[in-house]
C-alpha cells in the first residue's frame, strides 16, 4: 500500500516538474534593460556598420528608451554619407534607421527604388533579398508590383533552398505579399517541428539566436501561426530568450528584443511568475512578492488571464511536508505585485504558483530568530572523579570570575537552543591565537562541547570564550563573549614540544642472560660428560688394543690429525672461520698424504690375511 | 627371570666369541659416545638448555659421531663385505676420519 502511494506521489512530482519547466521564471527586469541601453547607445557611437544605426535605434525604442540627440544627430550625417546602393538588407535598415532617428527629410532616390524592384525581379534573387526588398517598399510606400510573380520565385527558391534562414525570411516576405503570400502558411508546421528543445525547458532553432528570433518574428507576424503553436512552446521560447540575456553586440541585443516584443504581443503570450525582491522573509515582514508579468516586467495584457494568483501549495523541503494549500494572493501595491504573507516556522519551502492558466514553482527562505535558551559552562576533571562544577548563564551575561583550568581539566560548554543550526561553536582565543571547537548536537537542539585542556591547548594563558551561532535561515547570528578562562599547564609539555635538534641517542640492549646453574653442577656435569672417556679406555682396554700395527709410518697421520683437533679447538676459543680454514688446508692435506700412505700400506699388509679368511 | 639371565649370559658369550676384535673397540666407542650424548640429555632436562646453541651442538656431535661411527662398523664387518665389494675397511675409515673433520668444523663453529 504504502509503495503504491509512495509511486503516485512519484507520479504526480514528475507530472507537476513537467508543468513548472513549461512556464516562464524570469523576465528582463531593469537592470536588463539598463546594460541593452548601453550596448545599444555604444552600437549608435560606432561609425563601421551602417545597418548597427538600425538595430540600436530599433532597439531602444523596442525598450522605449529616449535616443540621446547628439548621438542621433551624429548617426544621421553618417547614415547620409554612406548611404549608397547596397544590399536591400543594408537599405532597408538605413532607411529605418533614419525615420528611427527622426532625420527628417528623404534619404532615398529613385535609382535606389529601381534597383530594388529590380532585386524583386530577379529570380535569382535569395529569400532574404526579396524579403528585405518588400520591406524597403513597405518602408517608403510604395506599392508591390507584380506580387503573384514574386510569390512563385520566392517558391522556386525555396525548393532551392529550404534552410531555417532562408524560410524565416519567407515568412516575413509572404505577410508583406498580403493575399498572393498565402503559401507560406503551409511551411508553419514545417518550421514549428524543426525546433530544438534542450532539457525540456528552452525551444531555440539551430543557427542561433539571429535565426530563431527570425523565425519568431515571422511566425508572430502570420495569423496561421496560432493552428501550430502552443502555450508551452511559446513558454519555453521565451525561455530561450531569458536565457540568452547576456548577448554583447547590439545586433544580438536587437535580434532578443525584437523576438521578445513579438511573442509579447502575441495572442498566447507568456506570463511570467517571478519572487519580486529578495527572495526570504521574515517574522517582521512575512510578506513575499510575487510578480506576475509579461517578458519585459510589465503588467499582463490581459488581466484576466492571470487571474486568480494563487498559491496551489507550499512545501518544507527538508521533509516534503506541504505546509499550505490553496491560499489566494492579495494584489499588492503595483499591478504587477502580489503579495504572499508566509507565516511559517523558518525553513526552505517550494511553493507553486499559479495565475490563470500559468503555474511557477518558486523557491523561498522563511528565516527567524535563535535565542540560546540556556546555557551552563564549566570545568570537569577528565578522570570524572568529581562532578562537574557548571555555572548557568544568560544571553548577554558573562562569566563573573575567571575560570581556573589545567591540563587534567576539561572545559564543559552545553546550551540549548530555540531550534537547530547549522553553527554552532566555541571559540578560544588569545591576542593572536585562536582555536575554534564544534559544537555538537546531542539531542534535539541540545549542543556540548567539551575541550581537553591538556590536548588541546599548547600553551598556558588567558582564553576568551566565544560562542559562536550561525546559521541560513537565522535573522540574528550570535557571538557571544562567555568569560575568560585561565590554563595553566605543566610547562614540560612545552618542552616536549621542541621539534629540532637532535633526538636522543638510542642504547641498544643485549638480551639478559639467562640464569645459569650453580658452578658445582656445571662442574659435575662437565665431569660425567667427560667420564665416559675413561669408560671408552677401559673397555678398549679389556677387549685389547692392538697397537702391533703401530709403525713409524703411523707417527705423522696421528700428528696431523691430533693438530686438526687442536685447531679446532682455537677456532672454538678465538680464531675466525677464515683463519681457521685457511690452516685446515695445509694440515688437513698433510694429514690425508699420510693417512693415505699408512692406510694403504695395512692395506696392503692386510690382503693376504683376508684371502686366508 | 632365570630366563633372561641365560639369554644375556648368552648372547654376551656369544658377542665376546663371535664379535671380531675391531667390532668391538667400535661398539665401546659407540657406547662411549651414547652415554655422553645421554649425560647431555640428562643435563639439559635437569638444569635447562640455556646456552642452546652449545647444548644443541655437543647432542647432535655425539648424534653425528653415533651415525658415523655406526656406519664404519657397517662397512667394517665382515658379514656385510658383499654389500660393500670394493670398500676396503682401510677405506671406511679414511672416510670416518674425514667426516669427523668437517663435522667437527661444524660443530666447533656453532658451540660459540
Amino acid at each position: 500500500m504504502s509503495k503504491i502511494s509512495l509511486l503516485a506521489v512519484f507520479i504526480v512530482s514528475i507530472i507537476t516538474l513537467e508543468c513548472s519547466q513549461a512556464s516562464v521564471g524570469g523576465y528582463f527586469s531593469e537592470n536588463d534593460a539598463k546594460k541593452f541601453t548601453d550596448i545599444l547607445n555604444n552600437g549608435l557611437k560606432q561609425q563601421e556598420d551602417v545597418t548597427n544605426y538600425y538595430h540600436a535605434a530599433r532597439g531602444l525604442s523596442l525598450l522605449k528608451k529616449p535616443i540621446d540627440v547628439a548621438l542621433s544627430k551624429n548617426a544621421c550625417s553618417f547614415l547620409q554619407k554612406s548611404f549608397k546602393e547596397g544590399t536591400p538588407e543594408a537599405t532597408f535598415k538605413v532607411l529605418n534607421a533614419w525615420i528611427l532617428l527622426k532625420c527628417g527629410g528623404k534619404l532615398h532616390n529613385e535609382a535606389q527604388v529601381k534597383n530594388i524592384k529590380a532585386v524583386l525581379e530577379d529570380k535569382a534573387s535569395s529569400t532574404e533579398s526579396v524579403r528585405y526588398a518588400l520591406e524597403v517598399l513597405a518602408t517608403i510606400g510604395e506599392s508591390v508590383p507584380n506580387a503573384g510573380k514574386i510569390a512563385k520565385n520566392i517558391q522556386d527558391k525555396l525548393r532551392e533552398d529550404d534552410s531555417l534562414p532562408s524560410l524565416g525570411h519567407a515568412l516575413h516576405a509572404g505577410v508583406l505579399l498580403g493575399n498572393e503570400g498565402k503559401f507560406v502558411a503551409d511551411r508553419i508546421q514545417e518550421i514549428v517541428v524543426q525546433a530544438d528543445e534542450i532539457d525540456g525547458k528552452l525551444l531555440q532553432w539551430e543557427g542561433g539566436l539571429t535565426t530563431t528570433s527570425l523565425i519568431i518574428t515571422g511566425l508572430m507576424r502570420n495569423s496561421a501561426a496560432g493552428q501550430h503553436l502552443n502555450q508551452k512552446q511559446v513558454d519555453k521560447l521565451a525561455n530561450y530568450l531569458l536565457s540568452r540575456k547576456t548577448v554583447p553586440s547590439p545586433k544580438g541585443v536587437w535580434a532578443l528584443l525584437e523576438a521578445a516584443e513579438a511573442l509579447n504581443s502575441y495572442a498566447l503570450f507568456p506570463v511570467c511568475i517571478t519572487i519580486d525582491g529578495e527572495p526570504f522573509v521574515t517574522a517582521e515582514k512575512p510578506d513575499l512578492k510575487i510578480r506576475v508579468s509579461n517578458l519585459f516586467g510589465g503588467a499582463v495584457r490581459s488581466k484576466t488571464s492571470v487571474t486568480p494568483v494563487v498559491a496551489q501549495s507550499a512545501t518544507r523541503i527538508s521533509d516534503d511536508v506541504v505546509v499550505l494549500s490553496k491560499q489566494s494572493l492579495n494584489p499588492g501595491t503595483t499591478q504587477t505585485e502580489f503579495i504572499l504573507p508566509l507565516k511559517l516556522t523558518p525553513g526552505h519551502y517550494r511553493i507553486q504558483l499559479t495565475a490563470g492558466s500559468n503555474t511557477q514553482s518558486v523557491e523561498s527562505r522563511v528565516l527567524g530568530p535563535i535565542a540560546v535558551q540556556s546555557l551552563e559552562i564549566g570545568l570537569m576533571d577528565a578522570d570524572g572523579s568529581s562532578a562537574p562544577k557548571l555555572n548557568k548563564l544568560q544571553h548577554p551575561q558573562k562569566l563573573t570570575s575567571i575560570l581556573q583550568g589545567d591540563s587534567s581539566q576539561h572545559l564543559v560548554v552545553k546550551f540549548t537552543l530555540s531550534r537547530s543550526v547549522h553553527q554552532a561553536f566555541i571559540r578560544l582565543s588569545s591576542q593572536n591565537k585562536e582555536i575554534i571547537f564544534v559544537g555538537e548536537e546531542e539531542a534535539g537542539k541540545l549542543y556540548k562541547v567539551e575541550i581537553n585542556l591538556g590536548n588541546e591547548l599548547s600553551q598556558s594563558g588567558d582564553f576568551d570564550i566565544e560562542l559562536i551561532l550561525g546559521d541560513s535561515l537565522a535573522t540574528n547570528s550570535i557571538r557571544w563573549n562567555l568569560g575568560v578562562i585561565s590554563v595553566s599547564l605543566p610547562s614540560a609539555s612545552l618542552s616536549a614540544k621542541t621539534a629540532r635538534g637532535p633526538k636522543p641517542e638510542i642504547n641498544h640492549l643485549f638480551r639478559v642472560a639467562d640464569k645459569r646453574p650453580a658452578e658445582v653442577v656445571s662442574l659435575l656435569f662437565t665431569a660425567l660428560t667427560l667420564s665416559p672417556i675413561l669408560l671408552l679406555l677401559i673397555l678398549w682396554a679389556r677387549i685389547g688394543v692392538n697397537m702391533g700395527n703401530f709403525s713409524v709410518l703411523a707417527v705423522p697421520f696421528h700428528l696431523g690429525f691430533g693438530g686438526i683437533l687442536a685447531l679446532f679447538t682455537l677456532f672454538w676459543l678465538k680464531l675466525n672461520m677464515f683463519t681457521t680454514c685457511a690452516w685446515l688446508i695445509p694440515i688437513g692435506g698433510f694429514t690425508l698424504f699420510f693417512g693415505h700412505k699408512l692406510l694403504s700400506s695395512i692395506a696392503s699388509g692386510k690382503k693376504p690375511e683376508k684371502a686366508d679368511k | 627371570m632365570a630366563q633372561i639371565s641365560t639369554v644375556i649370559s648368552r648372547f654376551y658369550n656369544d658377542y665376546s666369541v663371535k664379535t671380531p676384535k675391531k667390532l668391538k673397540l667400535i661398539d665401546a666407542y659407540l657406547t662411549y659416545i651414547l652415554i655422553t650424548g645421554v649425560v647431555q640429555f640428562i643435563y639439559c632436562c635437569l638444569v635447562g638448555t640455556f646456552p642452546f646453541n652449545s647444548f644443541l651442538s655437543g647432542f647432535i656431535s655425539c648424534v653425528s659421531c653415533f651415525v658415523l661411527g655406526v656406519c664404519l662398523r657397517l662397512q667394517v664387518n665382515p658379514e656385510n663385505k658383499h654389500q660393500f665389494a670394493g670398500i676396503s675397511p682401510e677405506r671406511g675409515f679414511a672416510d670416518f676420519i674425514f667426516a669427523h673433520v668437517v663435522l667437527h668444523l661444524v660443530v666447533m663453529n656453532f658451540i660459540g
